[in-house]
């Protein structure tokens, strides 16, 4: 009797065996189950990244939109020879700038944090370059542009107004060709 | 054939996000608030249409999955 028992339960035991090696009735649910899940994930991920440009624009839309349109004064033009450079503050007194008349007479100016770990950038009259001197980053005197070493980004242009022989600070653009 | 076009757009719309996220960013440091509101606006148009698609295939594949029971 006992032997007849222990025979039928290894007959069950192995009759689920062979289903779930052979007969694997759900494998193919798996798979399906699997399928959805992914497109609907792959879905909800499309959406959060989506939404999440959303708090950007509504914080541009909120603030950030006041006009430092507002003139602020620099140096007299007679101060600042060809081939120097001055340093001030714009737009706030905690973003350093610099202004340089440069050997053909243009007046450029830019914040003069380098845009790779904001050691001050120097103007280099010999080569007519913007030099940080922290770890040899160059800038494009012309457009700010970096031109060698780590920096990646521009220099903030600032724009200038000259009126009566003084340099005014006019506004500043962060991105700019 | 019509659930292979869902899964298709579904990433095309992913991938899509993704690199509107990352103008948004780059043009918000950059102060450049028409371009942010430009790309939310993509972005968000984008979203619709995943959600849409998602719909869409929902109808084709439990449809098909009705008829075959
Ligand atoms: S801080 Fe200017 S190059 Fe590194």
């Amino acid at each position: 009797m006992s032997e007849q028992m222990k025979c039928k339960k290894e007959k069950h035991l192995k009759k689920d065996d062979m289903l779930n090696l052979k007969d694997n009735i759900n494998r193919f649910d798996d798979l399906k189950f699997n399928r959805r899940a992914f497109l609907k994930t792959a879905v909800g991920a499309s959406v959060a990244l989506g939404l999440s440009t959303l708090p950007f624009s509504v914080k541009a839309f909120l603030g950030d939109f006041e006009d430092d349109r507002e003139l602020v004064e620099i140096v007299k033009l007679e101060d600042l020879p060809k081939g120097s450079s001055v340093t001030f503050n714009y737009p706030s007194e905690k973003d350093p700038a610099l202004l340089i008349h440069t050997k053909a007479g243009e007046l450029k100016a830019y914040n003069s944090a380098c845009t790779h770990l904001m050691c001050p950038v120097f103007y280099e009259e010999e080569s007519e370059v913007l030099l940080c001197p922290c770890h040899q980053g160059f800038f494009d005197l012309n457009n700010g542009h970096p031109i060698a070493g780590p920096p990646q980004r521009e220099l903030p242009l600032i724009e200038l107004e000259v009126q009566n022989g003084v340099v005014y600070a006019a506004g500043r653009k962060i991105r700019h060709g | 054939m019509a659930k292979k076009i869902c899964w298709v757009i579904i990433f095309i719309t992913l991938a899509l996000n993704v690199v509107m996220l990352q103008w948004t960013i780059e043009a918000y440091l950059g102060l450049e608030f028409d371009l942010v509101f430009r790309y939310t606006v993509i972005a968000l148009v984008s979203s619709a249409i995943a959600l849409i698609t998602l719909f869409k295939w929902k109808q084709v594949e439990y449809q098909k999955e009705e008829s075959a029971n």
